[in-house]
């Protein structure tokens, strides 16, 4: 009996020997893994964008385009954030909404900016979406829905590929991640705003307002349709802010009040 | 790794059939249901209790059989799990050069299981009676021949 389980432990010994020895290779890297996933993501995210382009306008609109980037860009910029992967899109869109797609496209509908009473309330919203990004949700979201295997052939011509796109843009522009992602996204924004120095309570506010807001007008709400315990991260936003003792009144604006309401008129000449 | 030994007696055309098919059962059942890796075992081990009454070469070979399923369906399946778990990202799962590692030694030893199987049906279809390395001595401690 000895015998045997010497036996059986050398086999265990073989099997993890083998496995240590064969870990020190580099597969990840020589098996160009991240290169296919980054492919797959790039390839996904443009496909998406194209289709939510070709239903809605996109805004070229010098001065609110520019006016938007330099938001982002600010956030970026005091956060650390490579702006440059950041692909900002501006669309004509009556929805209050914004949302992230899979290789940084960050997509704002016209109506959250319409919406939005103050540049604060609209940054932190924008901080949100950039949050999702920088923690890839968008990918992990996407993968928990559809699985690895399914994404990639969505980006080969093989299969039933529209229907998944469809399926995939839906996902993405009216649903929310899970209570869980949410709140880290909201925290996450939360710190940008602080680090920017921005005032973080509009935001909280603006959640708690859109929460209030006569159910109507949902149509037009998808932003706050798709991320439903509003009333309650407005309350957890809060009291975060009041843990981390940052309040102050000496907050800065990014883009200056004249600015952002040239930037409402304009946005009110287009439609 | 494997030994081919001398039987105490010669195994009858019927025993022969029935040993082999041990092996055999476990390798269709494979072929048929590749991602599951529980199905091998389920079909070894119904074999198994269908000849538990059998001769002693046909119960010891049933036995070898089923015990070899045993151990790999322990490492397929953390190979399996962790594949889905990367599949659905839960946990935030990903590809590292652990999981490479362990699915590249989990396919070594599914080939090395693979080709012993085929090999110990072939003998035992011809009456040699082949005991594997751990899987052998340790069949022997839990098949005794009837008195």
């Amino acid at each position: 009996m000895k015998k045997t389980i010497y036996q059986g432990l050398i086999i265990i010994l073989l099997f993890c020997v083998a496995w240590v020895s064969i870990t020190k290779i580099d597969l990840v890297n020589l098996l160009k893994v991240e290169e296919l996933t980054t492919e797959t993501e790039e390839k996904i995210g443009n496909i998406l964008f194209e289709l939510f382009k070709s239903s809605n306008q996109e805004i070229k609109d010098p001065f609110i385009v520019n006016t938007i980037d330099s938001i982002v860009s600010e956030i970026c910029f005091k956060n650390g954030i490579h702006k440059k992967n950041i692909k900002l899109h501006i669309l004509k869109k009556d929805e209050i909404n914004a949302f992230a797609l899979p290789n940084d496209h960050l997509i704002i509908y016209s109506g959250l900016i319409a919406r939005a009473e103050n540049q604060e309330e609209l940054i932190g919203v924008i901080g949100h979406e950039i949050a999702h990004i920088q923690l890839e949700h968008v990918m992990k979201k996407l993968i928990n829905e559809f699985g690895l295997s399914m994404l990639i052939s969505m980006t080969t011509n093989s299969g039933n590929g529209t229907e998944i796109i469809k399926e995939t843009a839906k996902l993405l522009s009216s649903s929310s991640f899970s209570r869980k992602l949410e709140k880290e996204a909201d925290m996450k924004a939360v710190n940008y705003l602080l680090t920017a120095n921005i005032d973080p309570k509009p935001f909280a506010n603006f959640l708690y307002k859109l929460s209030m807001e006569n159910h109507t007008k949902t149509k037009y709400m998808s932003w706050i349709n798709t991320h439903p315990e509003s009333k309650e991260r407005a309350e957890y936003i809060i009291q975060y802010i009041h843990e981390m003792n940052k309040e102050n009144n000496d907050y800065s604006q990014i883009i200056s009040n004249q600015s952002w309401k040239e930037l409402k008129q304009e946005l009110f000449k287009l439609n | 790794m494997i030994k081919r030994k001398i039987f105490h007696y010669t195994p009858s055309e019927d025993e022969r059939e029935s040993a082999c098919n041990s092996y055999l059962m476990s390798l269709i059942a494979g072929i048929l249901a590749v991602p599951l890796p529980i199905i091998n075992l389920i079909a070894t081990f119904i074999f198994y209790l269908a000849n538990k009454k059998n001769t002693y070469f046909v119960r010891w070979h049933c036995t070898q059989a089923l015990i070899s399923q045993l151990s790999m369906l322990i490492i397929n399946s953390i190979g399996f799990w962790w594949t889905i778990s990367i599949f659905f990202n839960s946990n935030g799962a990903s590809i590292t050069n652990n999981y490479i590692g362990f699915i590249v030694v989990m396919f070594l030893f599914n080939l090395t299981e693979f080709i012993a199987t085929i090999y110990t049906a072939i003998q035992t279809r011809k009456g040699v009676h082949v005991e594997w390395w751990f899987y052998g001595s340790l069949t022997n401690s839990i098949i005794k021949p009837k008195s």
